[in-house]
């Protein structure tokens, strides 16, 4: 039972995922590697339409990975399953407010926790970067010892280097910015059509000559 | 005096369609449709269970409001609350996800989802150095770090990984909080035979 089996998954990851919407994505891609329900490369796109529509992404993309396995029924039921452990804990917590923020168990948890979660995103944002800048991993490394000591390593072989200038382009804006996310996915979508001309050319060519 | 539910639901309804940029853009507007328009909660209220929702798992912005529609009207405050924050985002991903074979095959769409998924590592990296600035303060949890983010790259599944840094975490002051109490124990015992 497909349904049954995607409302555990998204249970799990109501229950583990702690920090917030990026926290869910590690479960998302290991998902997608236990179960093949779709691709880390539709993910990595979920991801791009959830981060620019309204919501908390995390929610977003669950419900866009439950219709991609299931319909409109999986995102339902993907959507619920990920609420249903924080709604039951924050009612539980709700009743004993001032006791939980002072328990041993709780403080010590959480304290180990965060660094974790920090991490947890870490590895996300290396298979990100390792996914959309870095194209081709050299698949031995003899080879590519061999080509860097010829001198015919060319970068754009192995980066693309298009997408490492905007990355540092954005990374130097955020030491200045206000950390407003929209502005930063903004920048992204105009400078990915703008970095990438020639398509709008292609397409006006094709339309109107 | 007590908000009704269908009052909440538009309110909630009003914050799902804006909370445009992630999750916590919603205290402000919070504040704004909550505080400032109903006088439903107190900007403190707000910020309590704003970090209150951060230690609970799940969605951040789903947990503040669960706390808040339990404050205001209970268990079904809390489900109506969220279902009206989740609903326009929810139709919204539901009409796009319907297009998404077409959106795939269109080149330009392509090249705008090539800078998105840029501009998401410089997020994802912004909210690691976030959570690290409050959360890695000594060798114990940079140890934690280090682990977790190996074990990570390496495959490991995250729910596993989050046991094992809770286990580790409450072990780890279990035995300072033995090793203070020896260490207590010892100074008294100096001072009574010195």
């Amino acid at each position: 039972m497909i349904y049954f089996l995607l409302f555990t998954e998204f249970f799990k990851i109501g229950i583990f995922s702690l920090g917030g919407g990026y926290a869910t994505l590690p479960f998302l891609y290991h998902m997608s590697e236990t179960y093949h329900w779709f691709s880390a490369d539709e993910l990595s796109r979920m991801l791009a339409i959830s981060s620019i529509t309204p919501g908390p992404v995390g929610l977003n993309v669950a419900t866009f990975a439950g219709y991609k396995t299931g319909g409109i029924l999986g995102s339902v039921d993907a959507t619920m399953a990920i609420m249903i452990p924080s709604f039951i804990i924050v009612i539980f917590i709700s009743k004993i407010l001032k006791k939980f923020q002072d328990n041993f168990y709780i403080k010590a948890a959480l304290y180990a926790l965060r660094p974790a979660t920090a991490a947890m995103i870490a590895a996300v944002g290396v298979r990100l970067f390792s996914g959309s800048i870095v194209l081709n991993m050299p698949k031995n490394p003899s080879s590519f010892l061999n080509s860097l000591s010829n001198g015919f390593l060319t970068p754009g072989e192995y980066i693309d280097i298009r997408a490492f200038m905007l990355l540092v382009f954005l990374f130097i804006l955020s030491l200045r910015l206000k950390r407003d996310p929209l502005i930063y996915l903004l920048i992204g979508a105009v400078f990915g059509i703008l970095l990438h001309f020639g398509h709008i050319l292609n397409l006006f060519q094709k339309t109107f000559l | 005096m007590k908000p009704k539910l269908h009052e909440m639901f538009v309110s909630f309804l009003k914050i799902g369609a804006l909370l445009l940029g992630g999750g916590y853009v919603i205290v402000p507007l919070l504040n704004s449709e909550l505080v400032d328009k109903r006088g439903w909660v107190t900007k403190e209220d707000v910020i309590d269970f704003y970090a209150l929702g951060q230690c609970v798992p799940g969605i951040i912005a789903a947990n503040t409001t669960f706390f808040i529609g339990y404050k205001l009207r209970g268990r079904m405050g809390a489900v109506v609350a969220f279902l009206g924050l989740i609903l326009p985002p929810f139709l919204c991903i539901i009409f796009l996800a319907s297009f998404l074979g077409k959106f795939s095959r269109n080149v330009i769409m392509n090249d705008v989802f090539w800078g998105v998924n840029v501009a998401i590592i410089i997020l994802l990296f912004l909210t690691v150095k976030e959570v690290w600035a409050k959360s890695v303060v000594d060798k114990f949890t940079l140890f934690i770090f280090l682990f977790i983010l190996t074990l990570m790259l390496v495959g490991v599944s995250p729910s596993v990984s989050i046991v094992l840094s809770a286990f580790l975490g409450i072990l780890y002051k279990k035995i300072k909080c033995i090793c203070k109490g020896l260490k207590a124990a010892n100074e008294t015992r100096e001072d009574i035979s010195g």
